[in-house]
């Protein structure tokens, strides 16, 4: 008997939603493949220094627990550990799986995957191909889909922009709604099961290290038609990126995994904070910690290079050679974007919002709280708990394919879909988009709509980052609530119906607005500091009352962010003080 | 398999390279006689001329009219695929691929003159023995001359740059050193050989 | 006048309103800040869409994504070079800079443009190791590091089309596959289970439109924004295809 065929809806060709597609069509069923670009300039390819997994190829005696027991300990204990376990399990077989597909993986000279030092572990773990490793993978996956395509089971949908989802009667989600960005066309697409892969949202703070296309839109239009988001506070603030007008360009933490040094003059001489702070993990402590020594060295000491906010990623002090083997690609782009050689003068770096371990709320299946809709990669909220170790994003988003895509086909034969859509109800649905994309091209306000959301991302960088205080996380929240109301006073100077970025800009910022809630509001309701979250007035992790998972509901009246806790799994590894300046206890 | 385009390609470089630079090589090597003067030249065609008539003749039309006109035919077919850009990019290898098709549409009208003139109506039909003195009352026009002096140049450098496509073309030389090394040679050659032209067609004047 | 030029920046942008529509051109100028690039200046303009001589306009259109020059989208003419916008700085610019769509590709719009014929040129040379699945098998094959090294330095290709609009072989007016798939292919027979399907990929490249069709003019080299030694690959391919030919005429 022939394999039932599905069709199975991706919005996202990043690493996730490509190897959703590839599990799906090697179920034989189909996939319609939504995304805003090409697949292949996905933003997984900004991804530089390497993908987590243990394959204790370095004499140390690595195990999948110790990476299981980091990626805890490195979330602060807000991960859930079973579904976190199933990825660390999952991990060497993936790389294998990749190094079939063709990553160039470096190599050592016996021809096997050399593995590099990263951020809040003690063994070698990173499997890396130079300096550009999610450009390889991801190229990999866009490959073996391609593969697909030619085969017929994958249609991709380039240059499409995801509006929202339809349900049926049952509240079942049963469809898209999405738009071609070229012809403006916008139509309704049926599926067995849609999975979100969107990624993060890091539009939301304007500069930041992600591509212009990850404006978390996606997410928060499923938000707003009911999905949970999870963990929405926790944004990981990356700490060495150079920073920029147009972005904050990612400075990768390989850099300090092959040995780079963060200082900057005190008293006239180089002072090596991090290793004299952290003297077991120097400068290889987690993001979170670097990013708030820094600011800290920065902002409170007043210590920064000649007073500015930037201090020293030093790599001067290694052979040029092992460099340019090690990190070429990216030495190349700060040489390329600042004009200085960091193999000769130390680079001049600072944190920015880089990844966001919070998004959509889902179960370990991947299932959102809408039946019929799935959620993975960085978009959902699994794996990272409050504060995401290095290289293992890479992972989480190859891992959660490989869980969503199975699943996806298992649910459109399982699961409990109701109704059929009708007709009508695709019809219904499109035609609401339509009108919405109209209203805004009508719309004939002072307001720029580029200008507002330059005004977003400095609210939102301003109080939203590395240090949050409450009483300006209430100020900001007034804020984006006038930013909202601002947004009406839009007005666009395309009013055409031919690949009109403008006026989707806006549909986007909109969603952008609402998340930027979603995320300050969180962040004020959690009194106490745990992973990337810090709090002054509450700076110790407060177990009882904060070890839950948030979730944030949308209140379709009052358009604000509705703040709850649930529960999480955290049965394996006991929480245990989370502390960088001595070797970690188990 | 069949890959006819391929064996088209590598063909139209093959018969670019041996028939029509071997063609090419003959007229300068015979040519150069002229700088021994009259006697000297007269006496070198009368050596071609010792080639029994079937075979010189087979020779002409199977290894230079037939290639020719493949080379020729399938060249413009080929030049007509290119948008040049030297304006653009600059760079000395795009001047040369333009340069190179440049004198393609040179030689091809020039060739069908020459040909047509010195070797189908004077020498064919109107039965005169090409001579020292029968080139020299030709080019003693100042417009021929320059004509033909442009139009050696111009073969002599599609010839050598042709020997440094070709050697890119069929993987002989892979890495940029040897093809700069090649490059170098191809032009030094062609100079060389325009010298000796320069030379020869000076002679006449004299 | 230079002093004038530090304080703003003058663009001379190549406008066309759909595929069919006729070119024409605006003139913009934004404030001048250090390390200013050319997407951060369209960013600017954006913000104020507004032409030199006063005239309200809609926003230039463009493609960019990662603007760290690696996802390949922000590719155009840039005062007559095609390149990447993200990373060309205005301080490394003539000025007026002169910005246009990379007319080797259909333009949708202003500077958008359609590549997809490169991503069609990545099916037709089978860019991929055909594996069983993604599904365990065994240890994958272990690789010369040599040869990994120069699989990783090809595998930085972008799929930006600076090479094809370099290449003057490579247009409207040609069947060109350009140098980008082609190297790719090269790159996909390098590796040891890509390789087993290395005749295909040769075949495909020796029909019509295939490498044959490469005029040697190098601009490729030269344009390639992630400095692949394109050249030298494609010279590789060339010997190659030149023993595959030997192969298909004395194998069968």
């Amino acid at each position: 008997m022939a394999k039932a065929k599905y069709k199975i809806v991706v919005v996202g060709g990043g690493l996730s939603g490509l190897m959703a597609t590839l599990k799906i069509c090697e179920a034989g069923s189909d996939v319609d493949l939504f995304s805003y670009c090409p697949v292949k300039r996905s933003h997984s390819l900004c991804a530089q220094g390497g993908i987590n997994a243990c394959m204790d190829t370095k004499g140390e005696h690595d195990s999948i627990y110790e990476h299981f027991d980091d990626t805890v300990y490195g979330g602060d204990f807000l991960a859930d550990q079973v579904a976190v376990k199933g990825m660390c399990e999952a991990a060497p077989k993936l790389i294998k799986m990749f190094d079939r597909m063709g990553v160039p993986f470096t190599r050592t000279a016996e021809g096997v995957l050399d593995l590099r030092n990263f951020g809040g572990q003690k063994n070698k773990r990173t499997c890396f191909a130079g300096s550009t490793t999610g450009q390889q993978l991801l190229y990999a996956l866009d490959e073996q889909v391609r593969k697909w395509e030619v085969k017929g089971n994958v249609k991709k949908y380039e240059f499409w922009e995801f509006i929202k989802v339809i349900k049926n009667k049952e509240g079942v989600c049963r469809g898209i709604v999405a738009q071609s960005m070229n012809s403006m066309e916008i139509k309704a697409f049926r599926a067995d099961t849609v999975i979100i892969a969107t990624g993060g949202p890091g539009q939301v703070f304007g500069r930041c290290t992600a591509s212009t296309i990850c404006n978390g839109s996606a997410v928060s239009a499923v938000y707003q038609q009911g999905a949970h988001i999870g963990n929405p506070e926790f944004i990981q603030i990356h700490p060495t990126a150079i920073p920029g007008s147009d972005k904050n360009r990612l400075m990768s933490e390989a850099c300090r995994g092959e040995g780079g040094r963060i200082w900057v003059y005190k008293d006239g001489k180089p002072w090596y904070f991090l290793e004299e702070m952290y003297p077991a993990y120097g400068n290889l402590v987690p993001r979170d910690v670097a990013s708030r020594a820094i600011y800290d060295v920065c902002m409170n000491q007043h210590l920064g290079i000649n007073g500015e906010n930037r201090v020293y990623l030093d790599l001067s002090h290694i052979p040029a050679d092992y460099l340019e083997r090690k990190l070429g690609g990216i030495l190349e782009m700060y040489s390329e974007f600042v004009g200085k050689d960091p193999r000769k003068v130390p680079m001049e770096i600072y944190p920015s919002v880089h990844y966001s371990m919070g998004g959509i709320w889902v179960d370990r299946l991947h299932h959102t709280n809408i039946p019929g809709l799935m959620a993975s990669g960085e978009c959902d909220y699994q794996y990272h708990g409050a504060n995401r170790l290095g290289a293992n994003s890479l992972l989480s988003a190859a891992y959660s394919g490989t869980i969503s895509g199975p699943e996806a086909i298992n649910w459109a034969a399982t699961g409990d879909r109701g109704s059929e859509i009708t007709d009508e109800e695709l019809e219904a649905a499109r035609q609401a988009c339509v009108d919405q994309f109209e209203s805004i091209l009508k719309m004939d306000g002072p307001e720029n709509v580029h200008r507002l959301h330059h005004e977003l991302g400095d609210v939102m960088n301003k109080y939203v980052t590395i240090e949050r205080v409450n009483q300006d996380l209430d100020y900001c929240l007034e804020e984006l609530k006038k930013i909202l109301k601002r947004w009406n006073d839009i007005g666009v100077t395309d009013r055409g119906h031919w690949a009109n970025q403008e006026a989707m800009f806006v549909r986007q910022l909109r969603n952008m607005i609402l998340y930027a809630m979603v995320v300050t509001k969180a962040a004020r309701m959690r009194d106490e500091s745990r992973g990337a979250h810090f709090k002054r007035e509450f700076p110790t992790r407060n177990d009882e009352r904060f070890m839950k998972t948030t979730i944030v509901d949308y209140n379709t009246e009052t358009e604000e962010p509705m703040v709850s806790y649930i529960e999480f799994d955290h049965s394996l590894v006991k929480p245990r003080p989370r502390n960088y300046a001595v070797a970690k206890k188990e | 398999m069949i890959n006819t385009t391929f064996y088209l390609r590598r063909l139209h470089s093959i018969c670019g390279l041996l028939a029509l630079g071997g063609m090419l090589m003959e007229h300068i090597f015979t040519n150069s006689m002229a700088l021994g003067g009259s006697a000297v030249f007269n006496a070198a065609l009368e050596t071609m001329e010792l080639i029994p008539k079937p075979i010189f003749l087979g020779i002409e039309v199977g290894l230079i009219a037939v290639p020719f006109l493949f080379h020729g035919i399938y060249g413009i077919y080929i030049a007509l695929q290119a948008k040049n850009n030297t304006g653009s990019y600059g760079y000395a290898r795009n001047w040369q691929f333009l340069l190179q098709r440049c004198t393609a549409w040179y030689l091809l009208v020039f060739l069908i003159w020459h040909v047509g003139y010195l070797r189908i109506f004077t020498k064919g039909i109107s039965g005169t023995p090409i001579s020292y003195e029968l080139v020299q009352s030709y080019i003693s026009n100042p417009i021929i001359f320059v004509l033909y002096i442009i139009a050696m140049f111009a073969a002599i450098f599609h010839f050598c740059n042709g020997i440094t496509t070709f050697c890119m073309t069929w993987g002989i030389a892979k890495g940029p050193r040897i093809q700069c090394v090649i490059d170098k040679l191809c032009m030094l050659m062609a100079l060389a050989l325009c010298l000796v032209t320069v030379a020869y067609m000076g002679s006449y004047l004299l | 006048m230079a002093e004038q030029n530090k304080q703003t920046v003058t663009f001379i942008i190549e406008r066309q309103d759909g595929p069919d529509s006729k070119p024409y051109t605006q003139e913009f100028e934004i404030p001048y800040r250090p390390a200013l690039n050319v997407v951060a200046s369209l960013m600017e303009i954006q913000k104020n869409p507004v032409t030199k001589d006063g005239k309200k306009v809609a926003p230039v259109v463009w493609e960019c994504n990662c603007l760290e020059k690696v996802c390949g989208a922000c590719m155009m003419v840039i005062n007559g070079r095609a390149r990447q916008a993200c990373c060309a700085l205005i301080d490394e610019l003539e000025q007026p800079i002169h910005l246009a769509p990379a007319r080797t590709f259909p333009v949708i719009r202003d500077l958008l443009i359609d590549r997809s014929v490169m991503f069609e040129s990545l099916k037709r040379i089978q860019g991929w190791v055909e594996i069983d699945g993604t599904w365990e098998v065994k240890d994958a094959p272990i690789q010369n590091p040599y040869t990994a090294q120069t699989a990783y330095e090809i595998s930085h290709c972008m799929t930006c089309g600076c090479c094809l609009e370099a290449c003057p072989n490579v247009g409207p007016q040609s069947d060109f596959i350009g140098p980008a798939p082609t190297v790719q292919a090269y790159l996909f027979n390098l590796h040891p289970l890509g390789k087993f399907d290395k005749e295909k990929r040769l075949n495909t490249l020796m029909e019509k439109g295939g490498i044959t069709s490469c005029g040697n003019s190098q601009n490729c080299v030269q344009a390639c924004p992630k400095n692949i030694k394109l050249t030298t690959y494609l010279a590789q391919v060339n010997r190659d295809v030149n023993k595959q030919a030997l192969k298909n005429i004395f194998n069968k």
